[in-house]
């Protein structure tokens, strides 16, 4: 193992370190970008890294001027620090007292404490050797000891905050209110959030630069996401997809020679895509085929209707494919949701409605037949009828279906003369109705009259015979207890209200 | 006389010139349904959330069972509104409850087997155990809404704030909360619960609070639902409720003949 090792170092002086700073680098990284995207900080993260180039170069300046110290990395560490802080801080007083959005401020001042840098790292240009190279796109094969010491000192701190003050941060993530409400204290956890997110930002430049750290930190985080209900495992998880895209990411451009930084992110945006394809819960695949598996209701129905009108209620499945056209599979499929619903069952080599079924289906005939009917009175033309009603049948609420029935003034027949079936979910014994949705043969007994002028003819508790209607189905007709025969129009038939005999 | 479970006095809460809430005071007695109502922008959440310790209040105080609400944290729980929760949060049932009990366990100490206990409890009680391992997005409204419920009852508060748990629910889900709180009522809790729907209030609570910055009627639903106190707070907006009032007399033409029957 020790021989291996060494053997590595010989052939490549750059390889073990670098392969500890990604470690240590996407392990943080990843723990902390669930985090963010959690709390839908990613642009802040970003705002983050960008204003820490100030940071580094005050630092760098503070330890150069005063103590003569090249580099120091801890300096530089938390010269960012304060620079993202400020960043934070800056931007929660311009949303808190402007009415700039937000997103605006961010814009503002990120950009703004970024460009300071860039005046400072020219201004100072004699004292300053930060290569703006490196800080753009990462320097993982020149990072020194003292860099790494200063990672391994983050990812440890970032990883105990987490471990320590989970509960706190799972809660001020999820419910601010009730946080607060039970004494956490909400505004100095943003803050802690805020410096880990600093010291990790910090850390990643160091790999990928500036401008790619941001993917470090939400890549992994968000393909985790993609496959976790909850938050430890989330977390875990993007630790792992971080250190993966760095190893995959890192090998592969040492390959092929090219930066180390972006290979890292690609690798791992292509980790995101192919996981966004294929997450067995919330991937594009997954949803693509359940919604192919999902039976649509209305083929459901039709198959409903296409039994009622065989004979018998019974079919065979081969008669319905001929009936019906389409995929005999997706056929199949809804016959076989329809038997576990109860509104078919199986016959031999038939299937047959049940009661349950017979009702349903006689629900969208009779809604088929009043659309039928109320198209026509709203002039569609006559070919048209039966395809537009095929679609109409759909929309079957029962207040909607007794909206068309009265409005139509209660038609026995729809256009081409087929009986419209009668409203039997609301027509049972012992349901108080008006007198109009009543057809031939019901009785029943009045129970109240909503017009004066109908109290010489009719008197409550009187027990009503409804006979055929007549004038083309627009006169009720009644017999009453003494065998008189009464003619009522629509309206008058509306304000008598009957309670339904038991037959 | 037993002391009151929520007693508001002279609150006034400021964001500005305008006040979100203006001197308003009114005592709760334990084991009561209030529902608050009041036009949008009324300060409804205002009053929750000061209720909760979430605001201070610019004057007055708020004590709950005699004590003022900050002194005694996570005694007031809270049921967010349903568009304010993250439900793609990566947590799930069992976790939520797990919530309830925060408050009681330092941070350096982990939840206790007794914690668990708690939070199962009250899962069984608004009947939620068999889904405990769901994520709360895969849940209806319904049952959304009965696990912060149970969360509530595993922090063990004695009263409960509920922010709008009627917004946007279909009919069935409205009758399954109606259920939850009623229950909640029940076992001797207080609910105080900001509600919008004029049509149903007098049905749903025992007490309403009528709210615009100011406490404008508190009492009983008739007391509270008259025309001419809703003609003042909803000012031109009344044939919203021209059916309402009719709907309230009813009502209480409705709770005569019972009382009338027993």
């Amino acid at each position: 193992m020790i021989d291996w090792l060494t053997e590595l170092q010989r052939s490549n002086p750059h390889l073990i370190k670098a392969l500890l700073v990604g470690t240590l680098v996407s392990t943080a990284c990843g723990v902390t970008g669930c985090w963010i995207i959690l709390r839908r900080m990613a642009f802040l993260a970003d705002a983050l890294a960008h204003a820490m180039l100030a940071g580094v170069v005050a630092g760098f300046l503070v330890m150069k001027l005063l103590f003569a110290s090249q580099s120091y990395a801890p300096a530089m560490l938390i010269g960012s620090v304060f620079a993202a802080l400020f960043t934070v801080v800056v931007v929660g007083w311009v949303s808190r007292v402007s009415r700039i959005k937000e997103d605006t401020v961010i814009g503002i001042t990120y950009t703004g404490v970024f460009a300071l840098g860039g005046v400072l790292l020219s201004f100072f240009s004699r004292h300053v050797h930060i290569d703006v190279v490196h800080f753009l796109t990462g320097q993982l094969l020149a990072v020194r000891m003292a860099d790494l010491w200063a990672m391994a000192f983050v990812t440890v701190f970032v990883l105990s905050v987490y471990i320590l003050f989970y509960r706190s941060l799972q809660l001020v993530a999820f419910d601010r209110v009730l946080a607060a409400s039970i004494g956490i204290p909400v505004l100095a956890f943003d803050y802690l959030l805020t410096a880990c997110t600093s010291f990790v930002v910090v850390s990643g430049v160091n790999v990928v630069g500036v401008i790619l750290v941001v993917g470090l930190l939400i890549i992994p985080a968000a393909t985790a996401y993609l496959l976790c209900d909850r938050l430890p495992r989330m977390l875990a998880l993007s630790a792992l997809f971080g250190w993966t895209s760095f190893i995959v990411g890192y090998l592969w451009a040492e390959a092929v020679n090219v930066a180390p930084g972006s290979a890292v992110v690609v690798t791992g945006a292509a980790q995101f895509f192919v996981v966004l394809l294929i997450a067995p819960r919330y991937g594009v695949l997954a949803d693509w085929l359940r919604r192919r598996r999902m039976i649509p209701q209305m083929l459901i129905e039709d198959v409903l209707r296409s039994v009622l009108k065989s004979r018998q209620d019974t079919i065979s499945l081969a008669q319905l494919v001929t009936l019906m056209g389409g995929s005999v599979d997706r056929l199949t499929q809804a016959v076989k949701q329809l038997i576990r619903e109860g509104l078919l069952v199986r016959d031999g080599e038939n299937v047959r409605l049940t009661d349950q079924g017979r009702d349903y289906a006689m629900r969208l005939q009779r809604a088929h037949r009043l659309w039928e009917t109320y198209l026509a009175s709203v002039g569609t033309p006559q070919r048209e009828l039966h395809d537009r009603a095929d679609a109409m049948e759909h929309v079957h609420d029962e207040q909607a279906v007794d909206y068309l029935d009265d409005r139509l003034g209660h038609p026995l027949h729809d256009p081409h003369g087929s009986e419209i079936p009668e409203d039997f979910v609301h027509l049972v014994p012992g349901a108080v109705v008006p007198l109009a949705m009543l057809r031939e043969g019901h009785r029943g007994e009045v129970v109240r009259l909503e017009n004066e002028s109908l109290e010489s003819d009719f008197a409550l508790g009187m027990l009503l015979t409804v006979k055929a209607r007549s004038r083309d189905g627009h006169q009720w007709n009644v017999e009453l207890p003494d065998g008189r025969v009464l003619g009522l129009s629509h309206q008058e038939a509306d304000r008598v209200w009957v309670k339904l005999r038991v037959e | 006389m037993t002391e009151p479970a929520i007693d508001v006095e002279h609150l006034t809460v400021s964001y500005g010139p305008v006040p979100a809430l203006l001197d308003v005071s009114f005592s709760v007695p334990p084991g009561t349904l209030v529902g608050v109502i009041g036009p949008n922008g009324s300060g409804k959440s205002t009053l929750i959330k000061t209720i909760l310790g979430f605001l201070k209040p610019d004057v007055g105080q708020v004590r709950v069972f005699g004590q003022p609400t900050d002194r005694i944290k996570g005694s007031v729980a809270y049921v967010p509104q349903r568009s304010a929760v993250d439900w793609d949060f990566p947590v799930t049932v069992r976790e939520v409850a797990l919530m309830g009990r925060y408050g009681k366990v330092p941070w350096y100490r982990s939840l206790s087997p007794e914690d668990y206990a708690a939070a199962e409890e009250a899962l069984r009680r608004v009947r939620m155990q068999q889904l405990a391992d769901r994520q709360i997005g895969q849940l209806s409204g319904g049952q959304q809404q009965r696990v912060f419920m149970a969360r509530a009852m595993a922090q063990g508060a004695q009263v409960l704030l509920l922010d709008e748990p009627f917004a946007g629910v279909d009919a069935a889900t409205e009758s399954a909360i109606l259920d939850v709180l009623r229950e909640t009522k029940a076992a001797g809790r207080t609910l105080v619960v900001v509600h919008h729907d004029l049509a149903t209030a007098a049905e749903y609570f025992d007490r309403l609070l009528l709210l615009k910055q100011r406490v404008y009627a508190y009492g009983e639903p008739r007391e509270v639902l008259r025309a001419d106190l809703l003609t003042q707070v909803y000012e031109g907006r009344l044939r919203v409720f021209a059916q309402v009032l009719e709907g309230g007399d009813a009502e209480e033409r409705g709770d005569e003949g019972e009382r009338a029957d027993r």
